[in-house]
């Protein structure tokens, strides 16, 4: 395979086998630093995440206008198909407004109903804010990582785990974002746990993502009451990352030991997705240093550390 | 030969001087085509199942058959650092397959002598089995453990891949050949 004339002169045979040494021996310190850089990984799992904030800045808004003509395409396919068949699609639809319509004036009264109840509770429940609608602009279906890339980031005011919502259902939450890109953890994602609950029985759970396009849910709390599939499982706003009432996923198979979800949403490449400032976020907890009980001799200060509090202040700051 | 070995510098003309500084992008030619698999791996296709092919890996494996002097292990190395930014995973899984994969292919294609297409179809589908499987224990190492099973399908869907990956690159191969500078010695 190799087309490089093999070497005549001795001098030349030398030189060639000093240089296969001199590569084997990089090749294997090369490949050592990587195992070096895992265990660092391990240690400090945001290792070269600035890297990777600056490759997702390049690469995303590329993608974006790549798919563009595309979408496009796709548009006027969805413009011709839309003129066949349009009657059975209008009487369809008449039908279906007609139930949708009873359902809203069950709705209505529900509604007042709840605003009343609301009201004598004194309830007060944080609102959801859009900040971004964009569209999926690349993705790794190629890698066991699930992520896919959205082409606005911190410069359109996304900031990391926030809620990816998607038309049908959740997508994801952001972890890494950099100014013109962000990247987005998808349910389907073996790191990813979504706090959810059952619709029909009121049972909470996590549904947790194992690289596949199901989801398992696991860790299932609440009264005994067996699954059906067809279950509609939404999100159950605990942790604070994800809005409650979102759709994650269906029940498909309720028998298996962790029942079988499968996303409602299409995680990858179709439709807008909204991005959603994180629902209730959770305030740091963590004191910046150590709090003392006296106060700490100026000797015993170290320098390039946060100054030493007393627990009478660190209270005070903690309590508004 | 898409890059050949420059003559030695006291005997290049003037001309042939400002020839070989503009002809050597060629040296980058693997490199950089193995990176355009790799953003080619990230188009956001509505796939339900991870079985977009592992392009990126398949072509430095390429260019390393094609072309060892040009994709040594330690430039197999830093592409796959870049594939490892690209995907959001922890910086070195890929990077070490991919070092370790054209290691391999290096040390083993004299050994195996010339193979016909088929064979190297299989060495090459068996080296991707073994990446497949080395890619849990290092996610592992890496402090992020998940199910590697997945994955099967997208082995399935890189044997059935291959021929594309590797003719493109024989393609390329054989265009820049063509055009090779040639050095008069003076």
């Amino acid at each position: 395979m190799d087309w490089t004339p093999a070497p005549r002169r001795p001098s030349a045979m030398r030189r060639e086998q000093n240089l296969a040494i001199l590569s084997a021996v990089v090749s294997g310190a090369v490949v050592a630093g990587g195992v070096i850089l895992l265990l660092l990984a391990r240690v400090y799992p945001d290792t070269a995440a600035g890297l990777r904030r600056g490759t997702a800045d390049l690469v995303a808004p590329a993608w974006s206008l790549l798919r563009a003509p595309f979408d496009g395409m796709g548009r006027l396919a969805d413009g011709i198909g839309d003129y066949f068949g349009a009657v059975s699609r209008a009487e369809r639809l008449e039908a279906e407004l007609d139930i949708a319509n009873r359902r809203l004036r069950e709705a209505r009264a529900g509604m007042m109903e709840l605003r009343q109840l609301k009201a004598l509770m004194r309830t007060r429940s944080p609102e959801r804010t859009v900040i971004a609608t964009t569209r999926i602009a690349a993705a790794t279906s190629g890698s066991v990582v699930r992520s896919a890339m959205l082409a606005v980031g911190s410069d359109d005011g996304i900031a990391p785990d926030m809620p990816v919502i998607g038309g049908a259902g959740l997508v994801g939450r952001t972890t890494e974002v950099g100014r013109h890109a962000s990247r987005v953890l998808l349910i389907t994602d073996p790191l990813s746990r979504v706090p959810v609950i059952i619709e029909r029985t009121g049972q909470a759970g996590l549904a947790a993502g194992q690289g596949q396009p199901t989801l398992l849910l696991i860790d299932r709390v609440g009264a005994d009451v067996p699954l059906l599939a067809g279950d509609r499982v939404v999100t159950s706003g605990d942790g604070g990352v994800y809005p409650p009432g979102v759709l994650v996923a269906v029940v498909v198979n309720p028998r298996a030991d962790a029942p079988v979800l499968r996303p409602t949403a299409s995680l990858l490449g179709a439709g807008y997705v909204a991005v959603e400032a994180a629902f209730l976020p959770i305030p740091k907890a963590e004191p910046e240093g150590p709090v003392f009980d006296a106060p700490v001799p100026v000797e015993a200060r170290r320098r390039g550390q946060p100054a030493p509090r007393l627990r009478s202040e660190a209270a005070g700051i903690s309590q508004p | 030969m898409i890059a050949p070995p420059p003559p030695p510098a006291l005997l290049m003309t003037p001309e042939e001087k400002r020839r070989w500084i503009l002809s050597s992008w060629r040296y980058a030619v693997p490199a950089l085509v193995s990176v355009g698999f790799l953003l080619l791996m990230l188009a956001p296709l509505p796939l339900v199942v991870p079985a977009m092919p592992q392009l990126g890996l398949m072509a430095v494996l390429a260019w390393a058959l094609i072309q060892p002097g040009l994709m040594p292990p330690w430039l197999a190395f830093l592409v796959g650092a870049l594939a490892d930014l690209l995907f959001g995973q922890p910086l070195g899984v890929s990077a070490v397959c991919f070092a370790l994969a054209a290691g391999t292919l290096r040390t083993a294609a004299p050994l195996l002598g010339k193979g016909g297409l088929l064979f190297d179809w299989l060495l090459i589908s068996l080296l991707l089995l073994a990446f497949m499987m080395l890619t849990g224990p290092l996610m592992a190492l890496a402090g992020r453990p998940g199910p590697v099973v997945p994955l099967l399908l997208q082995w399935l869907t890189s044997i059935l891949a291959w021929p594309l990956v590797a003719r493109s690159c024989a393609a390329i191969q054989r265009r820049l050949s063509a055009t090779t500078p040639r050095w008069q010695f003076g």
